[in-house]
């Protein structure tokens, strides 16, 4: 069971139930997508967050081995790991889901409008409603609290309204009891409330806006269809000032002293959107304290809003907002860097709201007995990341602490991991599998096109005229029969499709609807259930392309509909059925790299029941926590290392391949054969896939601060070893002095190292632990120990550790003076050069990594400019490769702490199993094929490839395209100046014959 | 410049000295040095100073900047600063300490004198009017209104009266320059049928001594005042309409763990307080033509730094039932959030007048800013600065005291109480002769 719908228990759910668990989604709303939802574009790669969040809802929406609860509030959990029995509340919906075709007249009658939540109240809903356009399971319900039949007895009109009669005023609340293995908790957060100590007046002036707000103001779906204005007067801005650690890093009432780890860079996306959405040249500022952008790429997202966008950054808090009379601005009252207050009147003023557990959240984690930290948020160990306190409940995302979407993402990848590797004994065991239908063979008949228009509710049909569309469609060549629906994706009508398929023994199909990047699959799963091969199939997207777009011009809109209907029918008569290669899983994985994160990569693999090659360079196992010392938390990393190379030593499902490099790798998903070198002798080793573990390593910076020729001045990692073996010159030291970000946020690293502010605070305190009377002072530029660690840096300023932040522009000199350490800069706050004279330097120095990897090139995986893996999604895949079957964890990825490095590692078996445990995988019958009469052996498809699919055969020295490894993108097809490369489903003929009609 | 150089200390440091003194010492260094307080207060910038700056200087043991830095008279400890900083730092206590840097005769001379003044006689008046000296001007001035304003023959002003419920303190101000301006209080008192008394001894509501970061004067003077509520067997220490005095007597209490049964309250929640009771009924019909507009100066003494926004609201409530609701308006920030005026801390004293004025200049806008023609001032230091601000930045507005808005509205005021009131308001709802 999944307790909480947002994207964290979606990406839960979906890899506990790919990988053989049946699921129970447990939602309190009506629809899954939680804050994800809400958000307009995801930093740090302006995505638009529903189109990358879409997918994977319909994904759950349609999972054979998903059950969605929506209206469900958990109530109690008894029962032990493997056994719970869980009982549940199930709220009426007031609206019977297998009834409800959401075509929406319910709420288009409804008088009652009431403020829309999902929009940040900003605009309003009616009390029967869908949360949103694109809401999993896109069912109306009905608000008991605002509607007025529920409340007063009067109206009805829904019912009424409703042509399938699903309206039902007479639903009741309803106990549901199940019996689980494994609980996962991912109820998410929720942003603070500024009216609980407004010193701002967010509830009084309309143009003072939180800034999940904001984001609903800049949506397309917003209350002002995605146009920037204000509230007070729906005009543009010309100037908007961001408040940063509102409610966080705070000791006032309601306040939380934690840092909530996203508002920084969440601020600078949405000044750079509105920046974007601006007519006017638009003036943003972002008052802050810190500035923290420390997670992936974060840091160059922050380089580029200040340098190319021209975003303000102003270092002061402030405090108030005050109105300015009669014009809906807001004068603000800051310090700048000389010193000097100043006054600046805004347009709008968005306050950079922090992230809290939710009341229901600390009330479920204290019914299941689950320990809660002193925010509420769930107590976990920095060694297992993801588990709960107790025994087969584990937690992920922002319940667990503060976080952004990635990470997010990752610990709930790492929550099915761990709790498939607890429940590995029954995978399959209450699963359904799809039924396959015996495919009819059509090929050689004559096409008998059907075509279905949806109108999607009023989505379409309110712009394009849909009976025009059918009635134009019908005269079409080969087409005998086209209808138009309300939704077409609607389950009954999807029941519908297939019936008419062998009622009137359609061969091809087209469906003139929405984007075939979320809705294709489930047409082409309505085909094979009416047993016809599923590739028989054309979508043409006749609301993003007409009636959205060309909203003012719904004559041209119909036209084009109809063009566009006329070209796919065109294609159809066209496509021929094609072949899903089924690619068989090889139950072996291979590990690469022997550190933290691949150990508990391996184990978790183990775990799960899988045999694993855990390949690591150097002679022992551990890797960089070799060196560490404690956590940020203060748990002692040595002993876990000790105990984890133990265990994996031990496992007998693992294989520990020491002192071994690897040479060469051939295969692909499924199929890989790695050859490894083990003092001088080669092995090759076969793996179904790859878990990338490799690592980085801290920068040894010489020759600067005299590191390399002073002994006095040692690195962060260094200094963590002494403290591991005591080290008595520790003893001796008066002044330490820390230097953070050497080697970091430069010109040549243009990237924050994450760990090491969190790093050299412990290690600082550590220092005084040790020895009370030492002086320590941290010389940084911004301190950011994100989440909880604020606390730790709270402890370190109560316990009398100096920070110094100081101006970077104007440089860092580290001198011996007669032998006498000097560290001489210009401190922020007092502008005046400052000098420390420590007996021993600590650079708290970069991590980095080789930049031309031979593994890159092996498993065909990108590396960045900085020589981290590429991941296939920053937010949405962040451990998988965008090579089949290949996955990564830990350093190698970015910079990141231990906890966060185990519950990637976690996270990489969990997506790794999902590959594993199918142990068959269909690859698309879309792929390239080479005509080898034609090919002249050029070339050019083997070097623009980017997934390495072809290459040359080694009989015939022709092309020839692996078709695992080939995702149909029609590069090579479009490069191929001999044009012996054809794309399936996607040929000459195919194509022309849409451009001859159009 | 020459640099800072933070060499380890060998003499125990100005922070961790006061660290015990402060309340919420233990925070003091949990600075994060994000501004919060630097942005919003009227001292930044003089002597290029700021309260950010000044701690930052303390945490790092750079003491020698701060010892003898003139930027402590130029605090007014006001809190705003407090109040702002996402740790709770308590600035405005470690400035309070940093006053104590100073050597005692080289502080100012205005707070100095008038400590001393207040410390050599037992009337604890800062400006030395002795016991009997304020018995006299009591007894004079009750003595001409009960002749000149035959509706006040029955006026009473009760010095040492034994078991009166209040014991009601007294600035040095009126009785010793402005003693017509103690009228409009009495007869509110009076209207109100309250059961209160002056007493001889401690009468002085003053107390320059806190100002001075003199611990045990301001013990001293304090003690001496709450003792001679005790003798006279009163139940509540009601504090006139003076901010530091509030504060001096309420903090003092607890700061010198004084023990006392009496219960140490503002006058402004008692106003609020009778009129809700009906025992005072101001009506403000003689504005509903005039539309003459009011603001307040929420004093930081009785607001943010003791009563809270409650005493705002009350504070609100009465001005608004003299003016009526319509003729009053706010100025932002306000309450617990307001600016200081500059009046505080002693600065009217200090001698450091041009930074008063420079530091006052964000109150003066904040008034412009509303448009009122008056200002409602329920602290004498407010009253003074505030009246100095308009006479210096030659603005229009008036600056009064509550009773004498309270008078007014409940028909009371007599022709020769309208010092502060301006032409507009000299003739209207004068009482009947």
């Amino acid at each position: 069971m999944v307790v909480g719908g947002g994207v964290a228990g979606i990406q839960a759910s979906l890899d506990l139930a790919d990988s053989g668990y049946k699921v129970f989604l447990v939602e309190k709303s009506a629809s899954i997508g939680g804050v994800m939802a809400r958000l307009d574009k995801t930093f740090p790669t302006n995505d638009c967050s529903m189109c990358i969040l879409s997918p994977k809802l319909v994904e759950v929406g349609r999972h054979i081995n998903i059950e969605l609860l929506t209206l469900s509030d958990v109530n109690t959990i008894s029962g032990e790991e493997g056994n719970f029995e869980v009982s549940i509340t199930r709220h009426p919906r007031y609206v019977d889901m297998d009834k409800c075709i959401a075509c929406g007249l319910c709420a288009e009658k409804c008088p009652t409008s009431v403020p829309d939540s999902y929009d940040g109240n900003l605009a309003s809903r009616k009390a029967i409603y869908v949360q949103y356009a694109q809401a999993v399971p896109l069912k109306y319900a009905i608000d008991p609290e605002s509607c007025i039949k529920l409340t007063k007895g009067k109206c009805g009109i829904c019912r009424k309204k409703c042509p399938t009669g699903a309206v039902d005023y007479e639903d009741t609340r309803k106990d549901i009891f199940l019996n689980v293995g494994a609980v996962v908790i991912s109820q998410g957060a929720e942003t603070f409330d500024p009216a609980v100590h407004d010193t701002f007046g967010y509830k009084k002036y309309p143009n003072i806006v939180t800034s999940l707000e904001f984001e609903r103001i800049l949506s397309a779906s917003g209350p002002y269809g995605g146009h920037l204005v204000r509230p007070s007067d729906e005009k543009e801005p010309e100037k908007i000032a961001w408040l940063q650690c509102i409610g966080s890093r705070d000791a006032h009432i309601g306040a939380r002293g934690y840092c909530s780890g996203v508002c920084c860079t969440y601020a600078i996306k949405e000044a750079m959107l509105a920046k974007e959405h601006s007519k006017s040249g638009l003036d943003t500022a972002i008052f802050y304290i810190d500035i923290r952008t420390n997670g992936k790429d974060f840091e160059k997202y922050y380089n580029r809003a200040k340098e190319e966008a021209g975003i303000r950054f102003i270092k002061s808090k402030v405090t108030e907002a005050l109105p300015v009379d009669g014009t809906g601005g807001h004068l603000i009252r800051y310090i700048n860097e000389s010193g000097k207050r100043c006054e600046e009147e805004f347009d709008m003023v968005v306050l950079s709201v922090g992230l809290g557990v939710t009341n229901q959240g600390a009330d479920l984690g204290q019914r299941l007995g689950v320990d809660l930290n002193h925010y509420n948020f769930a107590e976990t160990s920095s060694f297992s990341p993801v588990e709960s306190s107790v025994a087969g409940i584990y937690v992920c995302g922002a319940f667990q602490g503060p976080k952004d979407i990635p990470s997010s993402v990752i610990d709930s990848s790492a929550a099915a991991g761990v709790a498939g590797s607890r429940l590995s004994g029954s995978r399959w065991r209450l699963t359904k599998t799809k039924e396959v239908k015996k495919e009819k063979n059509v090929a050689g008949d004559r096409p008998r096109i059907g075509v279905f228009v949806c109108c999607c509710g009023t989505n379409i049909a309110g712009v394009v005229d849909v009976t025009a569309v059918v009635a134009s469609a019908e005269q079409l060549p080969n087409v005998v029969y086209a209808e138009q629906n309300m939704f077409s994706c609607a389950q009954g009508t999807q029941d519908k499709i297939a019936e008419l398929i062998r009622e009137k023994d359609l061969n091809r199909i087209v469906v003139a609807a929405c984007s075939p990047k979320t809705h294709e699959p489930l047409f082409q799963e309505t085909l094979q259930s009416a047993g016809i091969n599923k590739y028989l199939f054309e979508m043409v997207n006749i609301r993003n392309q007409c009636s959205w777009v060309h909203k003012q011009a719904p004559e041209e809109a119909t036209q084009k509909a109809m063009d566009l209907v006329k070209m796919s029918v065109a294609k159809a008569a066209r496509v021929q059925p094609l072949k899903e290669p089924i690619l068989q899983i090889n139950q072996r994985a291979m590990v690469i790299g022997g550190g933290i994160a691949g150990m508990i990569a391996a184990d978790n693999l183990a775990q799960q029941g899988y045999a694993v090659d855990l390949v690591e360079r150097q002679a022992r196992l551990g890797g960089n926590a070799l060196s560490l010392y404690k956590t940020w938390k203060g748990e002692d990393i040595a002993g876990f290392v000790k105990q984890m190379v133990e265990k994996v030593e031990k496992n007998p499902g693992i294989t520990v391949h020491a002192g071994s490099t690897i040479k060469k790798v051939d295969g692909f998903v499924g199929a890989f054969g790695t050859t490894l070198e083990k003092e001088g002798c080669r092995e090759v080793l076969d793996h179904g896939v790859t878990i990338i573990a490799s690592g980085a390593s801290e920068l040894k910076p010489e020759g600067q601060y005299l590191y390399g020729t002073d002994d006095r001045v040692i690195t962060g990692l260094e200094l963590q070893a002494r403290l591991a073996r005591r080290d008595e010159s520790l003893d001796n030291v008066e002044t330490a002095v820390f230097i953070q970000c050497v080697g970091s946020r430069i010109p040549e690293r243009p990237y924050c190292s994450k760990l090491c502010c969190a790093q050299s605070i412990r290690s600082a305190l550590e220092l005084k632990e040790n020895k009370p009377e030492t002086e320590v002072f941290i010389v940084y530029r911004d301190m950011r120990p994100y989440g909880l660690r604020e606390d730790l840096y709270r402890e370190a300023r109560q316990k009398g550790i100096r920070f110094l932040r100081y101006n970077f522009d104007k440089g860092l000199d580290v001198t011996n003076e007669k032998g006498c350490l000097k560290v001489s800069f210009t401190d922020f706050v007092l502008r005046r050069k400052m000098v420390l004279s420590p007996d021993m330097l600590v650079l708290a120095a970069a991590i980095v990594r080789e930049k031309n990897d031979p593994l890159a090139g092996f498993f065909k995986v990108t590396q960045n400019d900085d020589g981290f893996y590429v991941e296939a999604h920053l937010k949405l895949r962040p451990v998988d490769f965008a090579t089949d079957g290949v996955f990564l964890c830990g350093l190698a990825h970015g910079p990141k702490p231990v906890d966060e490095s185990i519950a990637q590692a976690q996270a990489a078996a969990a997506r790794a199993v999902t590959l594993l445990s199918a142990g068959s995988i269909p690859v698309s019958g879309t792929v390239a094929q080479v005509n080898p009469r034609l090919c002249s052996s050029c070339g050019v498809c083997v070097s623009v490839c980017p997934y390495s699919a072809p290459r040359f055969s080694e009989k015939t020295d022709k092309a020839e395209i692996e078709s695992a490894l080939c995702k149909g993108c029609g590069l090579c097809a479009a490069s191929c100046r001999s044009g012996a490369i054809a794309l399936k489903g996607f040929d000459d003929q195919q194509i022309t014959s849409m451009i001859m009609c159009a | 410049m020459e640099p800072f150089v933070l060499e380890k200390e060998k003499k125990e440091r100005f922070l961790d000295r006061i660290r015990d003194m402060v309340p919420g010492g233990d925070r003091l260094d949990l600075c994060l040095t994000c501004g919060a307080c630097a942005s919003g207060c009227p001292a930044t910038g003089l002597e290029g100073m700021d309260p950010r700056k000044f701690l930052r200087l303390a945490v790092l043991g750079l003491d020698d900047q701060i010892a003898g830095h003139p930027w402590v008279w130029m605090c007014s400890m006001c809190m705003r600063c407090t109040h702002a900083c996402p740790m709770g730092i308590n600035i405005g206590a470690m400035v309070y300490e940093a006053r104590n840097l100073w050597p005692r005769e080289q502080r100012p001379k205005g707070i100095l004198g008038s400590c001393d003044m207040a410390l050599r006689n037992s009337s604890g008046s800062a400006m030395g009017i002795s016991e009997d000296d304020f018995e006299w001007v009591i007894e004079d001035i009750l003595g001409e209104v009960r002749e000149t304003q035959p509706a006040w023959k029955d006026l009473q002003a009760p010095v040492d009266k034994k078991g009166a419920h209040f014991f009601l303190s007294q600035n040095s101000r009126e009785p010793g320059i402005e003693p017509e301006e103690m009228l409009p209080l009495w007869k509110i008192l009076h209207i109100a049928g309250v059961d209160w008394t002056y007493s001889k001894r401690g009468w002085g509501g003053e107390n320059y001594c806190m100002f001075l970061a003199d611990d045990q004067s301001w013990e001293k003077v304090t003690r001496n005042t709450i003792e001679s509520a005790m003798d006279l067997g009163c139940k509540v220490y009601l504090n006139t309409e003076c901010g530091h005095s509030t504060y001096s007597v309420w903090m003092g209490q607890k700061k010198f763990n004084i023990d006392t049964p009496l219960q140490i309250e503002p006058i402004v929640p008692h106003y609020a307080r009778w009129i809700r009771e009906g025992r005072l009924n101001p009506n403000s019909e003689w504005n509903r033509d005039l539309k003459i507009k009011f603001t307040v100066q929420d004093p930081c003494q009785q607001v943010r730094k003791s009563f809270g926004d409650p005493l705002a609201e009350d504070l609100r409530f009465v001005v608004k039932a003299c003016v009526g609701e319509e003729n009053f308006i706010d100025m932002v920030p306000n309450r617990s959030n307001n600016y200081c005026c500059g009046g505080g801390g002693g600065y009217l004293q200090s001698g450091y007048n041009e930074a008063r004025l420079k530091y006052g200049e964000l109150k003066k806008d904040q008034i412009l800013a509303t448009g009122a023609h008056y200002c409602v001032t329920p602290c004498h230091n407010c009253h003074d600065q505030i009246h100095k601000l308009a006479e210096h930045y030659q603005c229009g507005y008036h600056t009064i005291h509550l009773w004498t808005l309270l008078a007014l509205s409940l028909g009371v005021l007599g022709e020769n109480e309208r010092t502060y009131l301006g032409e507009d308001l000299q003739d209207v709802n004068l009482p009947e002769a």
